[in-house]
């Protein structure tokens, strides 16, 4: 009898003492600092871009920053302009404290250069030059459908790789089209500017038209869940096939 | 030696303290009752004299103002030699505290000792108790972070809801119209001044009553407590089978106290102070503020109570509780002490611990909270739902990221417990019923309709779609199939 | 174990002589009598100053509000709602960074404002705007808000707490100085659980 009672204390006393080791504990070398001071690449990314863009850059539902030609094509500025922001009518938020985010310049400066230190290639030369960020030229949308036969079709006539659903170009931007023509998004194996073209390297024009064609196709009521049996809504090429 | 005896007995002949010290000392306690379950309220005794030796030497450094305590903390940890050691001390003394406090209250209600005579030692050690948990609270404000800043709009948010003289008592509580200097100079005060020496008081007369109406004997089941009975009862007994307190009963009391100390260094040494996490600057809303272990019980109970009942509860469930505790010993003065007897007692003890331990362990992972940054950090949607998705359905994703659904529901074990974890969403509902759950909202979900395009909740319920096993088909509707089915063939 | 008796110790001197007789000593029942009417009084007069000392900080709500500026109106876009910072007009030298206070300002239109208390209505945790999805989420209980301050889900009984606002030339001025809380503003405007408050009974006034 004495026994168990022995033993019953020694289990009020695990207990405690196991109650105590789940306690918060341990604080950090340095005094936690205001979140508007802290510049650490490492913190700021993973706070902030990581659930789209992906923990390291790669594999998240939104375009992968950890890609060199995509490094290549937006400048500084761009990137700095695009984090603090954000892409009105697509789902990039304002980071900047200026546009109701929480992010200081030097924190979204901190950001780009981190990107750069990370993810982009000094080295990085290629055979053809690079179609630009923006374009001046105007997209002829009769071509762009024509290219789109011709060079897209093979890959984006599934259902899976359907990029003409008005639904999803009604979410995107004219920017984001042109960018992922010419960066792709290689986490996933799908082809940049250099190869996109049936291994043919495209030009300023083919993503210019291209863009246009895309751009034409979308629609005054986008978002129809049914688009097989919407009347209202333009219905998307791969439903008028079957 | 001889010199020794001369210099007391000239000191007691002063003090008249030896006489009534050796009595004591010699006093016969039941011999059961030397045992290690007699323990727990001279450790907490001990715990106390470490708290009031490890705050007095903090308060050598400490600044209680508002405008500096955060950096005479920081200071402490960090630059004052074994600083971090003395705050850690006090902060696992106080925790150790109300942990042993609490056991020692169990065990006293276990055992039936608040029964005749020793009622009013149990009612002075329910206020012993309620002054613990004040000096806890006290203490987490003395820690003047975020969670301290926060933590006292918590306690005048509820000390507001009191009918008419809420507004007046938030400003006693507050010392002013806001938190600010005036609130943390008044609970440095308290937890400086008036509690402990309340305490001391209360202690003092605590111990008195143990040692003066002797320790409860061991509870024997048929050993029945009647008034006028029990005084010569146990009066036999220490005489029959009893034995001096000191040595007999005192050398466990001594052991386990310096097991506690002890422990409370260990912990001390491996896990570091506490805090102070963030400056208390109530312009940095990036916080999620949190009350310490022993206030998480109560922190779980205000998610989870119905808006209506909230203010009731708040203002009766307390008083109520301490009018219980204070009244159980002179509800149940007498009869049975042995727990073998007293099924009634083992349910309540086992209901009120179970309760703590499940609400504080919620209050540890805050299942009711949303995770304030899952929708922009922490891992993405795992790479298994994006890589075959289309594009739609990878905006889907975007969009559920950007619209903050994750800060409510989890996917792949990252995100809020708000809302159900939606890894196996498509299997559970409908492409229709995800779509008026988006946009309508319901069952606690905030209503997306307006906040939504079309396009945003077509692509994001496309998405919600692909969320099923591989080998567990989605949901559908055979109706919708049976009525489009033919035109769609 | 028995002290030993030293031998200068004298025993201790016994009670006095037996008590007198009470009538006869009425005089001196009479004077502690007087005593402690004396101290009642003295007692009574000090209490009053140390009462109104303790209740100090007790003041009518009118007492700590005034109008204070939130900055131009240019600041705040129409359409969203943006953090502001202000100091409390009640302060104390060394209140230090407790006597900042955060609001959220909504602007509705071009001269309609309104201004939310950083305060979550249920317990008084700091909610946070996420303009995405137009709602307000407190990260202590899980309370959400809607875009006008309405009760969303979760604990809170009502909508968010509403500063009084005005435009004094082109600059926002709230009626602020206490801690907003079910005690000081349930008297406000109510926010009911109407989703569909576009206008509003906002207390602004423009």
């Amino acid at each position: 009898m004495h026994r168990a009672h022995s033993v019953s204390l020694l289990a009020v006393c695990s207990i405690l003492i196991g109650c105590a080791s789940h306690l918060p504990t341990m604080n950090s070398v340095q005094p936690v600092p205001r979140p508007d001071q802290i510049v650490s690449f490492d913190r700021l990314y993973g706070e902030n871009c990581s659930a789209c863009h992906g923990a390291n850059g790669q594999d998240g539902p939104a375009i992968d920053l950890n890609n060199a030609v995509l490094q290549q094509l937006l400048d500084d500025a761009t990137l700095h302009r695009v984090i603090r922001d954000g892409v009105p009518g697509t789902q990039m938020p304002a980071f900047g404290e200026s546009a109701g985010g929480m992010l200081t310049d030097a924190q979204v400066d901190a950001l780009v250069a981190g990107m750069r230190r990370r993810w982009a290639s000094a080295s990085l030369v290629h055979p053809v030059q690079m179609p630009p960020y923006t374009s001046t030229l105007t997209g002829n949308t009769a071509r762009g459908q024509q290219l789109y036969q011709s060079d897209c079709r093979s890959c984006h006539s599934g259902r899976r790789q359907q990029v003409t659903d008005p639904t999803y170009l009604a979410l995107v931007s004219e920017q984001a089209l042109r960018t992922i023509l010419i960066a792709g998004r290689p986490d996933l194996g799908h082809p940049g500017w250099l190869t996109v073209g049936g291994g043919r390297a495209i030009t300023d024009q083919d993503v210019t038209d291209l863009v246009a064609y895309l751009v034409s196709l979308r629609v005054a009521t986008p978002g129809q869940p049914y688009p097989e049996q919407s009347e209202t809504g333009k219905t998307a090429p791969h439903t008028q096939e079957k | 030696m001889s010199r020794l005896k001369q210099i007391y007995s000239w000191l007691d002949h002063r003090l008249q303290l030896g006489k009534p010290l050796i009595e004591m000392a010699e006093h016969p306690i039941p011999n059961r009752t030397a045992s290690w379950w007699y323990v727990f309220g001279s450790a907490a005794f001990t715990l106390l004299l470490l708290q009031i030796v490890t705050g007095i030497l903090l308060a050598l450094v400490y600044v209680p103002s508002a405008g500096e305590a955060w950096n005479s903390l920081n200071f402490l940890n960090h630059q004052l030699t074994l600083g971090w050691f003395l705050r850690a001390m006090h902060g696992w003394g106080s925790n150790f505290m109300v942990a042993v406090v609490l056991i020692h209250m169990a065990q006293v209600f276990l055992f039936g000792a608040y029964k005749y005579p020793r009622e009013f030692t149990w009612t002075l050690g329910v206020f012993l108790l309620l002054m613990t948990l004040g000096m806890a609270f006290t203490g987490q404000v003395m820690r003047f972070d975020q969670d301290a800043y926060w933590g006292l709009g918590i306690g005048a948010s509820i000390v507001s809801r009191v009918p008419w003289v809420g507004g007046s008592l938030v400003h006693m509580m507050l010392g002013g119209p806001i938190i600010a200097g005036a609130t943390l100079s008044r609970f440095f005060t308290l937890h400086v001044f008036v509690i402990p020496g309340l305490m001391l008081v209360f202690t003092f007369l605590h111990v008195w009553m143990v040692l003066k109406l002797g320790i409860n004997e061991w509870p024997m089941p048929g050993r029945v407590v009647r008034r006028s009975t029990y005084m010569a009862e146990y009066h036999e007994l220490t005489t029959r089978d009893g034995l001096p307190f000191v040595p007999g009963g005192v050398w466990k009391d001594a052991v386990f106290s310096a097991a506690i100390i002890a422990a409370v260094a260990v912990c001390a040494v491996v896990f570091g102070p506490f805090g102070p996490s963030g400056q208390p600057d109530p312009t940095i809303i990036q916080t999620v503020p949190k009350p310490d272990f022993f206030f998480l019980w109560l922190y779980a109970v205000l998610s989870y109570l119905p808006p209506s009942l909230e203010t009731p509860f708040l203002l009766i469930a307390p008083v109520l509780g301490i009018a219980a505790l204070l009244g159980l010993p002179f509800y149940a003065a007498e009869g049975e002490k042995s727990w073998h007897r007293r099924p009634i007692a083992i349910l309540v003890l086992t209901t009120v611990a179970v309760s703590f331990g499940v609400l504080t362990h919620l209050g540890t992972y805050t299942p009711w909270s949303p995770h304030m940054d899952a929708w922009s950090g922490g891992p993405s949607i795992p790479a298994r739902f994006l890589h075959t998705a289309s594009p739609l359905e990878r905006e889907g994703a975007v969009v559920f990221q950007a619209k903050q659904c994750r800060n409510c529901h989890s996917i792949a074990g990252y995100g809020g417990q708000r809302g159900p974890a939606l890894d196996d969403i498509a299997t559970r509902m409908t492409k229709d019923q995800l779509i008026r759950q988006v946009l309508q909202g319901g069952g606690n979900m905030p209503a997306y309709g307006k906040n939504l395009s079309p396009s945003e909740v077509t692509a994001l319920v496309s998405f919600l779609e692909t969320l099923h096993p591989a080998n567990e088909p989605a949901a559908a509707d055979a109706a919708q199939a049976a009525a489009t089915g033919p035109s769609g063939h | 174990m028995n002290i030993p008796s030293h031998p200068e110790e004298n025993p201790m001197p016994q009670s006095h002589a037996p008590a007198e007789d009470r009538l006869t000593v009425s005089r001196r029942w009479l004077l502690l009598k007087i005593g402690i009417a004396f101290n009642a009084v003295v007692g009574l007069a000090i209490t009053v100053p140390v009462l109104k000392y303790l209740f100090a900080a007790v003041k009518p709500d009118a007492a700590y509000k005034s109008w204070v500026s939130l900055g131009p109106i240019a600041d705040f876009p129409v359409g969203e709602t943006r953090l502001a910072k202000f100091t409390n007009p009640v302060r104390l030298s060394w209140d230090g960074e407790t006597s900042g206070v955060a609001c959220w300002v909504r602007r509705v239109a071009e001269r309609e404002f309104q201004v939310f208390a950083i305060n979550c209505a249920h317990l008084g945790c700091p909610v946070r705007w996420f303009p995405q999805s137009q709602l307000f989420m407190c990260p202590c209980h899980g309370g959400a808000y809607y875009a006008d301050g309405s009760r969303a889900s979760g604990p809170p009984e009502r909508g968010l707490f509403t500063y009084d606002a005005r435009i004094v030339g082109s600059t926002l001025q709230i009626d602020a100085g206490q801690m907003p809380t079910l005690s000081n503003t349930a008297k406000l405007v109510q926010l009911d659980g109407g989703h569909d408050r576009t206008k509003g009974d906002s207390p602004c006034r423009g």
